[in-house]
C-alpha cells in the first residue's frame, strides 16, 4: 500500500477523469451556446453577419475556435480509453447491450451509441472545425477574413446540409446522453432521481435536435428564416 | 405480474457444456414443459431435471435469493432463479451460465473463484492496527453509519451485477460493481483504520471506480436493489476530495 508509483497513478486516473468529464460538459454547453449563435440565422442573414461580425471585432470568435478544437481532441483522447481495444471485447458488450435493452435496460447499448456518435463527431466535427478555423483566421473563403452567410450558406446549399445533418444527430445525442451519465457518475442532482434526469435529457434532446433541423432547413435553403420579422435594421 | 397464468406450454433453450467431458460441445438444447401457478425457474429446472435431464446442472440452495447460488442469463438478464416467476416471462426461455464466472458445467458457474480474488485485491476486510481483544467492549457505531453499512452488506455476491457490467465482461482486472461495493462497504466503516492515501490508492485506479464506464445495468439488475450508483458516486467524490486535501 502507498507506493508512491501507485499515489501518482491514482492521481493521474483522477486527473483523467476529470478532465474528461470537464471537457465533455464544457463542450456540452458550448454547443448550447453555439446554436444560440448559429440560430441567428432564424432572423436572418443580416442577424447572422452582425453576431458573427461582432464575435469577430471583439476577438471572440478567434480564440473560441482555437480553445473548442483543442478540447474536442482531448475530450476525444481521454473519453476513448474506455473504449475496450479488441474487436471481439466491443462485439461482446455490443451483444450485452442489446440483450438487457430487450429486457428494458437502456444504458448499456445508449453507451454504445455515445461511442458511435462520438467517432461520427470526431470525424465530421474535426472537418467543421478546420472549416470554421479557415473562414475565421484566413480570408480563403469568401470576401473578407471572418464567417459570412453568403460563404455559409452557399456550403450547406451545395451539399454539406447532409454531413451537418449527420453531426447534428450525433452531437446531441451524445451530448445529452453524455450529461445525464456525467450527473448520475458523479451523483449530481441525484435527488432528482434518474428517472426525471432522463426526462431532462430527453427533453433537451429532442429541443436542440428541433432547434437545430430548422436552422439546418433555413441554412440549405428550403424554408425562410421564421424570425425574419425580428430584422428591422436590414434585409432578411 | 407474478401469479397464476398457468396453462402455458413454455419452452426452454438451456445452454449445454461440460468442461470436464472433452467429447462435450457448447450447444443449446431445448426443453417443453407446462407451465405451473407461481412456478420459479427453480421450480422449472427441477422439473427438467427430473423428467427430462438428470444431466442439467445448475445451482440452487436457499430459494429466497439469500444464498445467491442460482445467478443465471434469463433472456439475456442476469437473474436469480428462485425469485424469477415464469408467468413474469415470455413462453420461450432461453437460459445461459453468468458471463465472466468460471463455468463448471451448463449453467452453474463457480463465483467463488472471482469474489475471491476481488476480496483479495481490494482488501475487503477491516484493516486495524490493534489485536482484537474479544473481551473489550466494543466501540459503539452512530445509526447512520451502521444503516449504510448494513446497505452495501446486503450484496449475497450472486455475481449478477458482474455479469452485466461491460467492463466486468472484458476486463479481468476491473473490481467490477461487487468489488466497487465492498471498497465503500469498509471505507465507511469507522473501525476500518486505512488512511485517506490507502483508499485513494485502491478506489482512483482504472481497475477501481474510474474503469466504470457508467452503463448503469448493474443498478438496475441488482436482485437485492442495492444503491450501486451512489456507491460509485461516493467513491468518485471521495476520490476528488481526497485528492484535493
Amino acid at each position: 500500500m502507498k507506493t508512491t508509483g501507485a499515489i501518482d497513478t491514482a492521481k493521474r486516473q483522477l486527473v483523467y477523469e476529470v478532465i474528461s468529464g470537464g471537457t465533455g460538459l464544457i463542450l456540452a454547453l458550448f454547443m448550447w451556446g453555439h446554436m444560440m449563435f448559429v440560430g441567428s440565422i432564424l432572423i436572418g442573414t443580416f442577424g447572422f453577419d452582425w453576431l458573427a461580425l461582432q464575435l469577430e471585432i471583439y476577438f471572440i470568435a478567434q480564440p473560441t475556435v482555437v480553445v473548442i478544437f483543442s478540447l474536442f481532441l482531448v475530450h476525444a483522447a481521454l473519453a476513448a480509453r474506455k473504449i475496450p481495444a479488441q474487436l471481439e471485447e466491443r462485439r461482446k458488450m455490443i451483444r450485452l447491450g442489446r440483450d438487457l435493452k430487450s429486457q428494458a435496460h437502456e444504458e448499456s447499448l445508449l453507451w454504445i451509441w455515445q461511442v458511435r456518435t462520438g467517432m461520427i463527431v470526431l470525424v465530421l466535427g474535426s472537418f467543421h472545425l478546420v472549416l470554421l478555423g479557415i473562414d475565421v483566421l484566413t480570408p480563403l473563403f469568401g470576401e473578407r477574413v471572418g464567417i459570412e452567410s453568403v460563404t455559409s450558406l452557399a456550403r450547406v446549399q451545395a451539399g454539406l446540409w447532409l454531413p451537418y445533418a449527420v453531426l447534428l444527430i450525433c452531437v446531441e445525442f451524445h451530448a445529452s446522453i453524455g450529461l445525464y451519465r456525467l450527473a448520475v457518475k458523479w451523483g449530481v442532482f441525484s435527488s432528482l432521481g434518474r428517472k426525471t434526469l432522463r426526462r431532462i435529457e430527453s427533453f433537451i434532446l429532442w429541443l436542440f435536435l428541433g432547434l437545430g433541423a430548422v436552422i439546418l432547413l433555413v441554412l440549405a435553403g428550403v424554408i425562410p428564416p421564421p424570425l425574419a420579422f425580428l430584422a428591422t435594421g436590414g434585409a432578411a | 405480474m407474478s401469479g397464476n397464468n398457468a396453462n402455458r406450454r413454455l419452452k426452454f433453450e438451456i445452454f449445454r457444456y461440460n468442461p470436464q467431458d472433452p467429447d462435450s460441445t457448447p450447444h443449446m438444447q431445448n426443453f417443453e414443459i407446462d407451465e405451473l401457478p407461481y412456478m420459479s425457474l427453480f421450480m422449472a429446472l427441477n422439473e427438467i431435471r427430473e423428467k427430462h435431464d438428470p444431466s442439467l446442472q445448475f445451482d440452487f440452495a436457499c430459494r429466497s435469493a439469500i444464498c445467491g447460488s442460482c445467478g443465471m442469463m434469463v433472456n439475456g438478464k442476469p437473474s436469480l432463479g428462485c425469485r424469477t416467476q415464469t408467468s413474469d416471462l415470455p413462453e420461450l426461455i432461453r437460459l445461459h451460465p453468468l458471463p465472466v464466472f468460471k463455468l463448471v458445467g451448463d449453467l452453474s458457474v463457480d463465483t467463488g473463484i472471482w469474489f475471491r480474488e476481488m476480496a483479495e485485491k481490494s482488501e475487503a476486510w477491516i484493516h486495524a492496527k490493534e489485536a482484537f481483544d474479544p473481551a473489550a467492549q466494543e466501540d459503539r457505531m452512530d445509526d447512520e453509519t451502521a444503516q449504510k453499512i448494513y446497505d452495501s452488506d446486503r450484496c449475497i455476491e450472486c455475481g449478477c451485477c458482474v455479469a452485466s457490467c461491460g467492463v466486468a465482461n472484458v476486463s479481468g482486472e476491473f473490481a467490477g460493481p461487487a468489488g466497487l461495493n465492498r471498497m465503500a462497504r469498509f471505507s465507511m466503516d469507522p473501525r476500518d483504520t486505512r488512511d485517506d492515501a490507502d483508499w485513494f490508492e485502491l478506489i482512483s485506479n482504472e481497475h477501481g471506480v474510474f474503469g466504470c464506464i457508467g452503463m448503469m445495468a448493474c443498478h438496475d439488475i441488482c436482485p437485492k436493489e442495492l444503491p450501486l450508483l451512489e456507491v460509485y458516486a461516493y467513491l468518485r467524490r471521495k476520490a476528488l476530495t481526497t485528492a484535493l486535501k
